[in-house]
């Protein structure tokens, strides 16, 4: 499964909201994503992520949002996404993120 | 001739000496790369007759086949257990509710069966495959576009959905997606002012009591006009006793008389 061989690092993640209405045809690759997300390898990388389902019944879009440590935020709206795009979208901004925190802590320590 | 060439080459024997023998034992060979046409060994040869390229032929018109016979797909004995075990599970609960099953230690799991167990509700894991059919043709066909995805389902022959709201929120794994509660079909927000409705014996007297307010309230009703003349005309006669003169702007229409007032009473 393609999905699973993702792996992304959530250590720069400050908390992920995932909101969906299950009664619409839509929801399939926002649920995917949120159940991606719960897998063991990915969550272990931080325990202090905050992971929220808000389940609602308004007919909106399925949304992810998820929040970042240094203040910066993705909003993913899932209607038209893949499962593996989204996760693919994440793991490249967690990455990006990453290099940059190693780069900035080994300029101040050398 | 080899043997003689051995004993010469060896050098024993009465020719100390060795010598060239004059035939050479190797024969008059070609190289393997020559400038005129060599045949192959035997042995190649065959190899390359063997793996010679065989170029696809167009496929058969299908008309020309025999007819493909449709392989009917027998239905599985166990596939139809598991769906007479849906449908049982749909008919005998009052409460049934769908959640989305998130990947979750297996303690944490165990913990949550064990405190919905204690309210008797049973955790049931069921395949897409084979709850879809059956809910498309029961009447839950609402129900459908919830089962993607890793579902779990909840069913109890009682509705103690608020017991089971505080269980989940105790796990944030498990996401409630909907339920179906008494043939009623209720999202997320539903089923949590299900749980705040108040019991059933307090929502009967709570009924009765408003039913039977206005009957109660018909007796004064009907009494307040004469009420009220009593009361203004003892007023008035406490004015009168008062020493007051009784020109009050109320509007007392007549004459203070006790039999008027104690027939109102």
């Amino acid at each position: 499964n393609m999905a699973s061989k993702i792996r992304v690092a959530l250590r720069p993640v400050k908390s992920i909201l995932v909101r969906f209405c299950p009664f619409e045809p839509n929801v399939e690759s926002t649920r995917l994503f949120l159940q991606r997300i719960y897998h063991k390898k990915i969550y272990d990388t931080n325990r202090n992520c905050e992971v929220t389902a808000d389940v609602r019944h308004d007919g909106s879009e399925p949304l992810v949002d998820v929040m970042f440590a240094d203040g910066e935020r993705l909003i993913m709206k899932g209607a038209n996404l893949t499962t593996v795009e989204m996760l693919t979208a994440l793991s490249s901004r967690c990455n990006a993120k990453e290099l940059k925190a190693e780069q900035k802590s080994k300029k101040k320590s050398p | 001739a080899s043997a003689a060439n051995m004993a010469a080459l060896s050098g024993g024997g009465p020719w100390r000496r060795g010598w060239l023998p004059a035939l050479q034992l190797v024969r008059h060979g070609s190289k393997a790369v020559t400038r005129h046409w060599k045949a192959m060994h035997f042995q190649r040869q065959k190899l390359m007759a063997v793996t010679e390229y065989l170029a696809p032929k167009p496929p058969v018109p299908e008309q020309c086949l025999p007819p493909k016979k449709e392989v009917v797909e027998e239905e599985d004995g166990y596939v139809r257990l598991l769906r007479r075990q849906v449908a049982e599970a749909f008919r005998d609960n009052r409460m049934i509710v769908v959640c989305q099953y998130n990947p979750m230690s297996n303690e944490d799991m165990l913990l949550m069966r064990h405190y919905l167990r204690k309210h008797n509700i049973e955790v049931k894991f069921f395949l897409n495959e084979i709850v879809r059919p059956v809910l498309s043709q029961s009447k839950y066909k609402n129900l459908l576009p919830l089962f993607v995805g890793r579902n779990i389902v909840l069913v109890s022959p009682e509705t103690k959905a608020k017991e089971m709201l505080r269980v989940l929120r105790g796990v944030p794994q498990i996401n409630l997606l909907g339920a179906c509660i008494d043939d009623t079909i209720l999202s997320k927000k539903g089923v949590e002012n299900f749980a705040k409705l108040p019991s059933l014996e307090a929502s009967q007297g709570q009924t009765v009591g408003a039913l039977a307010l206005l009957p109660s309230q018909t007796c004064s009703l009907l009494q307040r006009g004469p009420a009220r003349l009593a009361a203004l005309l003892d007023e008035y006669i406490r004015q009168l006793q008062a020493g007051v003169t009784p020109g009050s702007p109320r509007g007392s229409p007549a004459e203070p008389s006790p039999s008027q007032s104690s027939e109102a009473h």
